[in-house]
């Protein structure tokens, strides 16, 4: 079992379990979320501007977790242990430096997100992809934003998240 | 606001927004269970909840 800030949680394999335990009607709703995103982006796209954004936060824990869909789409090790040179290195495609550049611009400051940054990705995903992708990147930051602040460190892969919440999403949009 | 990418309406939401409701529905479900879920807790009260929902919004420059 691992620690975190808070005292009195609830026990559970994880960080992320406890908080569950404790308030189960907010975090079975954002694992829905982050299941929804995972479900919609490409893995191993989401994965890598997914370490690259626990980089850029300071998310020890999440920089070195692993998401067992991108590794099974094909994305092995060598790669992130390249991602900070993502401009330059070959390892890396047009595509995937359009989205880490967009990701890295998200999370550093989204009002610097430019007419370039969202063109580029659409270049390569078209217009629905790039909707889904940013969609799936602002669901990226509230987690690990939420995760920092909480102190959760032990998060158990998307697939487990998904076994945890029992509400499929209503459709119903309220604003 | 113009938006960036091509949407497939030019219709506009109830609150005068580019309509994106068919672009991605399931992930659009579930940020407003999320949402919803939120403004369910009531361990912090209605005022504060609005104050940092609305200086959350001037931060990010959303003025809608």
């Amino acid at each position: 079992m691992t620690t975190t800030w808070i005292e009195g949680l609830p026990p559970g394999d994880t960080d992320w379990d406890r908080f569950v335990a404790l308030c189960p009607d907010p975090f079975e709703a954002l694992a829905a979320v982050v299941v929804a995103a995972w479900d919609e982006a490409d893995p191993v796209l989401l994965e890598l501007c997914r370490v690259r954004m626990a980089t850029l936060l300071g998310f020890a824990a999440e920089q070195a977790r692993r998401t067992e869909r991108a590794r099974t789409a094909g994305l092995d090790e060598a790669k992130l242990e390249a991602l900070a040179a993502w401009p330059t290195s070959p390892r890396f495609t047009a595509r995937e430096r359009a989205c880490l550049a967009l990701a890295e611009q998200f999370v550093v400051d989204a009002n610097g997100v430019g007419d370039e940054h969202v063109a580029a990705v659409t270049d390569h995903l078209g217009p629905a992809g790039c909707y889904a992708f940013v969609q799936a990147l602002s669901v990226v930051e509230t987690f690990q934003r939420a995760c920092l602040t909480l102190g959760i460190e032990s998060i158990p892969d998307v697939d487990r998240l998904s076994t945890s919440h029992h509400e499929s999403p209503t459709p119903e949009v309220p604003q | 606001m113009k938006p960036r990418i091509p949407l497939p309406t030019d219709e506009l939401n109830q609150l005068g927004l580019p309509d994106t409701s068919g672009m991605a529905p399931a992930m659009t479900a579930a940020r407003d269970q999320l949402r919803r879920a939120a403004f369910r807790m009531r361990q912090v009260d209605a005022v504060t909840t609005e104050l940092v929902r609305i200086r959350n919004a001037r931060h990010q420059t959303c003025y809608f």
